[in-house]
Formats: structure tokens, C-alpha cells, sequence
């Protein structure tokens, strides 16, 4: 049963850690990755130390060349790139891609590319890192076993990204006391609004209350996917994945009043014909990467002959400029998240996918998870986000029920800063890391167990 | 049924049982609520009698066939947006050695084992795929080995769901929940002011009966508590949100010509409209002519 055959001469003893552990929060569209350490930074690590990585392998048929992970920051034109990611789903399914984007972005030396190089030696750092809930056990097997066998690192903890949510900072301000590092905080249900999906997770101390987990499968990506989708409908913008999502980050917001915005961008019938509202309409000029670096919304101007423009006639400088008009779609795509069978999905919509969760829980719990609502990742960002989800939430309940709802500061990089503060109390790290020998003693399925918070060595 | 097939070669117009249709070429107009009316109340089309009467012309058989074909092309099209990677391209990782970063970096595996993960083509599918035939078999998922009655409750549920939903794709499997019911949850009046008193609440969970307050009547023993958080995980299929409560509005059509609510729907390919602006667009460059 034992691995013996592949150990070697182990650096650390069996239940001694490397001095410094790397966070890795492996997004499907971006790896959050730095370092903490109980004994170099007393105060939990800030979030300075937190590197974004883009987590995947692009191809550009302009330049012809293909950039892994950080090399990306040294593309020049974003214009036409096909993307590979190594995530599927939220897991990480394709390890020959993430290898390739791993070596880059920790175990290169390369300082000319920002944000690689981290200097990672594995056998002198311990890991942790995240997953998405509900994986399959074979992904999980392979995750750890390319950890262990195939990086050597000198001890891992594998997690549900959503858990170290736990122990970041409170986000509700009220708090007061000001939580230790490596203490979770008590009650959290965590709204994670990422790429993938959107999953919902009720934590006790920091552990998943697995049977109420769920998960909406919409996701940013989805979003991006969608806003695509409708701007090829006048502009083809189909191989565009780049520029759609600046798009997407620039225009889009949740709507508080959607069908006052629906009508306020309709152009009316052929013989009711209306004057577009430009608070809500906008023309968003698309990047050429000559002169225009970077996409940018103006007010929409229905005077303005975007065929000339494209062109070069009109436009100031005498540049061509490529334009698209947007209207509804700035907020009937985020509308998505809240209400899925706008495209025929027969899931519910946020709101009630939490409300699902909720009712998994014990009665007695669940005005607790209720009023202590955590809203984190990319999605989160669209403005009126939460606003939205907490409006919706409030009229789905009855009067008496506290609902309270805030999103952490930095939605991104919050599990992360977890899970750096959760590696800055060396006990509490101690107590979830699996060291390289254990592995090497026990197999796979021990440390599965482990991780899945099975008691007993 | 004979005569089915022969509606469908050319557009024909559909009268509707309504004094506010209109009637041109090629589609129907439904009834369109007023802005005042608040289109978010009614979702768009309003009278589900009258929604029903525009399909009116076409036998059972017809109807089905339309529903279901609309029914796979909807969740193709979710699929397709739910794509992790941009298109169907395929791209290399750089296999040269000594190639920029680390020389030795594109070993391929280190152990048998790591070769194996490294030069793994599968899919998730293809990984789902495998743990729910495992499930299937063995009442169980890989490697699990929990005392009976935990792997027994694993378990089970999965097997009798799996059985509901046999060939049913992702999009439709509602999650399984220790209690399943869809409205707002009940909560009792006095724990909601009890937790809404403190930001970071129920420290009083862990005190295991000795709390003995009738108003907190449900707040599990530390006991329950702690078999709570062992419970397994559900699985990648069972954890999937389940549709949106009965209660709802049924959803909502909009124009797939410029977003605004969908009010005609077209008969050769059942895209929905708002206008006759919209619905000559469509017919010059989008429409699919499914049926046709
Ligand atoms: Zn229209
Ligand atoms: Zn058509």
C-alpha cells in the first residue's frame, strides 16, 4: 500500500512544514497565487503579495505566437486569440495545459515577464490549494497526485476555494472585534459569482455544510459567451473573446428596473418610432491595438454614420474607428445570473438558488446563513450586483427575516487572503496540511479523506 | 396528421381570438401589454389562453415535436455558452525543449502515474460520465469508504434520482435537499432577532443543549452538528440548482432581433419579435426556416 518507490530523500520530517506555504486560488480564468508564512510575516499577508494570473494558454493567428499563463501581459494585441484553458467547469481537467501555466507562473525565474517567477522551490513550500464543490473523486485523485508526485511539494491542503472565505476579514461592517488570523469566522454563506458558475456554500467554522451546497451555472463566462452572442447579431465579434469581455467589464450592470430599461432602449415600431435614452445607450468604440490600446464607452450618438467612421470619415483624427452600439444588452445579459430562463435554462436564478440552499439547512440555521451572506468573486463586480440579489432576497422572505448581504472588498482576491491568513497561523496550518511522507505512507485514500475532513490519521 | 407536414411549407398567416391582433405575412401578433402594464408582472406575452390559441392550427403530434426540437436547440445553445474554451481550436502547448522557462519543463510526467493525468485527453464530461457509471454500479463513488450507513446515505439518493433523469442532459436535474420545499424558508421570529443582534451570531450552537431557550427550539445539538458537516458531498449532478419554484412567472420572450420583449412569433422558426421592423430583419438574414 505504501509509496515508498516514489519518495525521496524527504527535506522535512513527517510533521514538520516548509516555512513559507503558496496560496494558490486556481481559477478557471485566473490563478490568485502568492505566498505567507507565520515566521517572515507576523501580520497576515497583504494582499500586495496576491499575483493575478491569467490561467491559460492563448494563440494569436495575428503574431502567430502562443502565450502560457503570465506570458499573456506581454501580449500586444488582443485581437483574435483563441483561448485553451486547462479549467473545465471550475476543476482543474487538462493538467498538461496547467503544468505548462504552473511552471510559468511559480517555478520560472523569469523576471522579465511580470508576474511569473515567484521562485517557487515545491519541496521547501507547502500548497494549498482550491477547488470547486461537488468534484468528482477522479479529478480530485489526479490533483493530488500531480501535487505530490509530479511537483514534489513538501506538503499540500486541498480545499473548496469557498471555505477560506472563512477566515478573510469580516466584510460586514458592523463587526467590530477583530478576528485572529487562522480563526474562521462562525457563519458564512458564501456566494461564489465566478467564471465557470456561481456556487453557494453554508460554512460552520470555516467547513462546507456539503448536502446545501449548490450551484447556478451561469458564470462570467457565460456572461461573456451571451454579450458575444448579441453583438455579432451587427458586428461579428465572435472570435473576439478578449474585447468582449472588456465589454462586458466596461457596460454591463444589473438592472434595478429592468423592464424601465427595456423600454427606454427600444427603438419603437416602424410607425411609433422612439428617441433612444443615451443614459442607458452608449457607443463603445473597440480597440484597434494601433491607436486605441484600450476599448471606451461615449454616450450613443444617433447622428453619427458608423459606416463612415468605420472608414475614417467623421472621425476626428481622420482614424478609422470601429464602433457598436449598445443598448440592452448592457443589462439584459447580467440579467442572466438572476434570471436564467431568459435563455431557456431551467435552473432558478440566484435568489432562489440561495433560498435552496437555505432550506437544505436545519430550521435553526438558516436565519443565521441568512444574515450573514458573503458575496465574492470576478461577477460580483457588475455594479448592482448585490444590491440586486438582496432586494430580491428581502421579497422572497417574510418581513421578520434578517437578510443581510455585502460583498469582501476585493471580491477576487478574497479567498486568497484567506487562505494567506489561514497559512499565518502556523497551528491552523499544521492541522490541515498533509506532508509529502504522509502521502508517501498512507496513499491516496487516506489523504482524500483527509482533505474531504475525515478525522483520524 | 396526414395533412400535417403540408402547413408547413409556406408561411401562412395565424388569426388570433383577440380584438388587438394584427395580422402580416409569415407571423402572428400576440396580444402586447401596455408599458403601464408592467411587462415584468406578465413576462411579455400576457394571456397564456391566448399563447396557447396561436398554436392553435397545428395537431398534438406537431406541437410536440416543435416543443422538443425547440427544447434540444435551447440546450445546445446553453452548452455552447457555457464553453470554456473560445472555439474549437486547438492549441499546443510548446514542446520544444529548452524553451524559455525551465528546460526540463515539458517532461511528460515524472512517474507512470503523472504520465498518465499529463497525457490524459478526456474531458470533464468524459470525468462525470465515469463517477456517475460508478455510482450507478457500485451504490457508491471512487474511494469512498464510509462507515455503512454514511456511504449508504451517499448514496442512495443519487440512485433513485439517476433513474428520474436518465438521458436528461444538464440542464434539467433538480438537486435533492434534506428539505426540498421552494418557497421562503421558515424561520422562527425570535432566532431572527436573536442573530440579528450580533454581526458574528450562534455562539450559542455549540453548547450543546444546555441551551434551553424554547424561542430557539431548532438550533441543532452540537452532536447533529457535527454529523451535518460530515455528511459527503453531493455529487457534480445532484448539487446543480434545481428549477425556479412552480410560482413563478412562466419566462419571459424577448425579441431576438433587438431584445425588446418578444410580442410575434415567427412560424417558420418560432423566433420571437417585438415589431415589423424587427420581423423583416429577421426574415431578410436570420430566420432559420426550421420548419420550413
Ligand atoms: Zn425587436
Ligand atoms: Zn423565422
Amino acid at each position: 500500500m505504501a509509496r515508498q518507490k516514489s519518495l525521496t530523500t524527504p527535506t522535512l520530517s513527517p510533521n514538520d512544514l516548509a516555512p513559507r506555504t503558496l496560496i494558490l486560488d486556481n481559477g478557471a480564468h485566473t490563478l490568485k497565487a502568492g505566498f505567507s508564512s507565520p515566521l517572515t510575516d507576523p501580520a497576515p499577508a497583504t494582499p500586495s503579495a496576491c499575483h493575478i494570473i491569467p490561467n491559460c494558454i492563448a494563440r494569436s493567428t495575428r503574431d502567430r505566437r502562443t502565450y502560457i499563463g503570465p506570458e499573456l501581459t506581454t501580449c500586444a494585441d488582443y485581437g483574435d486569440l483563441a483561448y485553451r484553458r486547462p479549467v473545465e467547469k471550475g476543476y482543474i481537467v487538462n493538467w498538461e495545459g496547467e503544468k505548462a501555466i504552473w511552471e510559468r507562473s511559480f517555478f520560472s525565474k523569469d523576471a522579465h515577464i511580470d508576474g511569473a517567477g515567484l521562485g517557487c522551490d515545491p519541496a521547501e513550500t507547502n500548497l494549498i490549494l482550491t477547488e470547486a464543490p461537488n468534484a468528482p473523486a477522479s479529478l480530485q485523485r489526479n490533483a493530488d497526485e500531480m501535487v505530490f508526485e509530479e511537483f514534489g511539494f513538501g506538503a499540500y491542503y486541498r480545499t473548496l476555494g469557498s471555505s477560506l472565505n472563512a477566515y478573510a476579514p469580516s466584510p460586514f461592517p458592523s463587526t467590530t472585534t477583530t478576528v485572529p488570523a487562522g480563526v474562521p469566522l462562525e457563519c458564512l454563506l458564501v456566494i461564489d459569482a465566478g467564471y465557470s458558475h456561481t456556487t453557494i456554500t453554508p460554512l460552520h467554522h470555516g467547513r462546507p455544510l456539503q448536502t446545501a451546497i449548490r450551484r447556478l451555472e451561469i458564470g462570467g463566462k457565460t456572461l461573456t459567451n451571451r454579450l458575444k452572442e448579441l453583438i455579432s447579431r451587427t458586428f461579428d465579434v465572435h472570435r473576439e473573446d478578449h474585447i468582449v469581455e472588456e465589454i462586458k467589464e466596461d457596460v454591463c450592470y444589473v438592472s434595478r428596473t429592468f423592464p424601465q430599461d427595456l423600454e427606454k432602449t427600444w427603438k419603437g415600431g416602424r410607425y411609433d418610432g422612439r428617441e433612444l435614452d443615451t443614459g442607458v445607450v452608449v457607443d463603445y468604440v473597440l480597440p484597434d491595438y494601433e491607436h486605441i490600446k484600450r476599448g471606451f464607452y461615449r454616450p450613443h450618438d444617433a447622428h453619427v454614420n458608423l459606416r463612415n467612421r468605420a472608414l475614417g470619415i467623421g472621425t476626428e483624427t481622420g482614424r478609422r474607428e470601429h464602433v457598436v452600439t449598445l443598448g440592452n444588452e448592457r443589462f439584459t445579459v447580467p440579467e442572466l445570473v438572476f434570471t436564467p430562463s431568459d435563455i431557456g435554462m431551467q435552473q432558478a436564478g440566484l435568489c432562489h438558488t440561495v433560498l435552496q440552499s437555505v432550506n437544505a439547512l436545519p430550521e435553526g440555521l438558516r436565519q443565521a446563513y441568512l444574515a450573514n451572506i458573503l458575496v465574492v468573486g470576478g461577477t460580483s463586480l457588475l455594479p448592482g450586483f448585490v444590491e440586486r440579489l438582496e432586494a430580491e432576497l428581502r421579497s422572497a422572505v417574510d418581513e421578520d427575516t434578517v437578510i443581510r448581504v455585502a460583498r469582501a472588498e476585493d471580491p477576487v482576491g478574497n479567498v486568497w487572503s484567506g487562505g494567506a491568513r489561514l497559512a499565518a497561523d502556523e497551528a491552523a496550518v499544521r492541522g490541515v496540511m498533509v506532508t509529502r511522507q504522509e502521502w508517501a505512507e498512507n496513499g491516496e485514500g487516506w489523504v482524500r479523506r483527509r482533505f474531504a475532513g475525515k478525522k483520524g490519521r | 396528421m396526414a395533412t400535417g407536414p403540408l402547413r408547413f411549407r409556406t408561411p401562412h398567416i395565424e388569426e388570433l381570438p383577440t380584438a388587438q391582433s394584427r395580422q402580416s405575412a409569415g407571423f402572428a401578433w400576440v396580444a402586447v401589454s401596455t408599458a403601464q402594464d408592467d411587462p415584468a408582472k406578465n413576462w411579455g406575452t400576457t394571456n397564456r389562453k391566448r399563447a396557447r390559441a396561436s398554436l392553435g392550427g397545428q395537431t398534438e403530434q406537431q406541437k410536440e415535436a416543435l416543443s422538443a426540437r425547440a427544447q434540444r436547440e435551447t440546450e445546445r445553445r446553453i452548452k455552447e455558452l457555457n464553453n470554456d474554451n473560445s472555439r474549437d481550436v486547438v492549441i499546443e502547448v510548446a514542446k520544444k525543449p529548452g524553451q524559455s522557462a525551465g528546460g526540463g519543463a515539458f517532461k511528460a510526467g515524472k512517474t507512470t502515474g503523472t504520465k498518465k493525468i499529463l497525457a490524459s485527453g478526456k474531458t470533464f464530461a468524459h470525468y462525470l460520465d465515469d463517477e456517475e457509471a460508478e455510482i450507478a454500479r457500485t451504490g457508491r463513488r471512487e474511494g469512498e469508504v464510509e462507515a455503512p450507513g454514511a456511504a449508504q446515505r451517499a448514496s442512495k439518493t443519487p440512485l433513485a434520482r439517476r433513474k428520474a433523469r436518465e438521458g436528461s442532459s444538464a440542464s434539467n436535474s433538480p438537486a435533492p435537499s434534506a428539505v426540498v420545499a421552494m418557497g421562503p424558508p421558515r424561520v422562527p421570529r425570535a432566532a431572527s432577532t436573536y442573530f440579528a443582534a450580533e454581526p458574528m451570531p450562534v455562539d450559542d450552537l455549540d453548547d450543546d443543549g444546555e441551551d434551553s431557550e424554547d424561542q430557539l427550539p431548532c438550533l441543532p445539538t452540537s452532536a447533529e452538528m457535527e454529523a451535518l458537516l460530515n455528511t459527503p458531498p453531493l455529487t457534480y449532478n445532484q448539487a446543480r440548482a434545481a428549477p425556479p419554484p412552480a410560482s413563478m412567472p412562466p419566462p419571459r420572450r424577448f425579441c431576438e432581433t433587438c431584445g425588446y420583449w418578444g410580442r410575434a412569433r415567427c412560424m417558420k422558426c418560432g423566433a420571437m419579435t417585438c415589431s415589423v421592423v424587427c420581423k423583416d430583419e429577421h426574415d431578410q438574414s436570420k430566420c432559420l426556416k426550421m420548419y420550413a
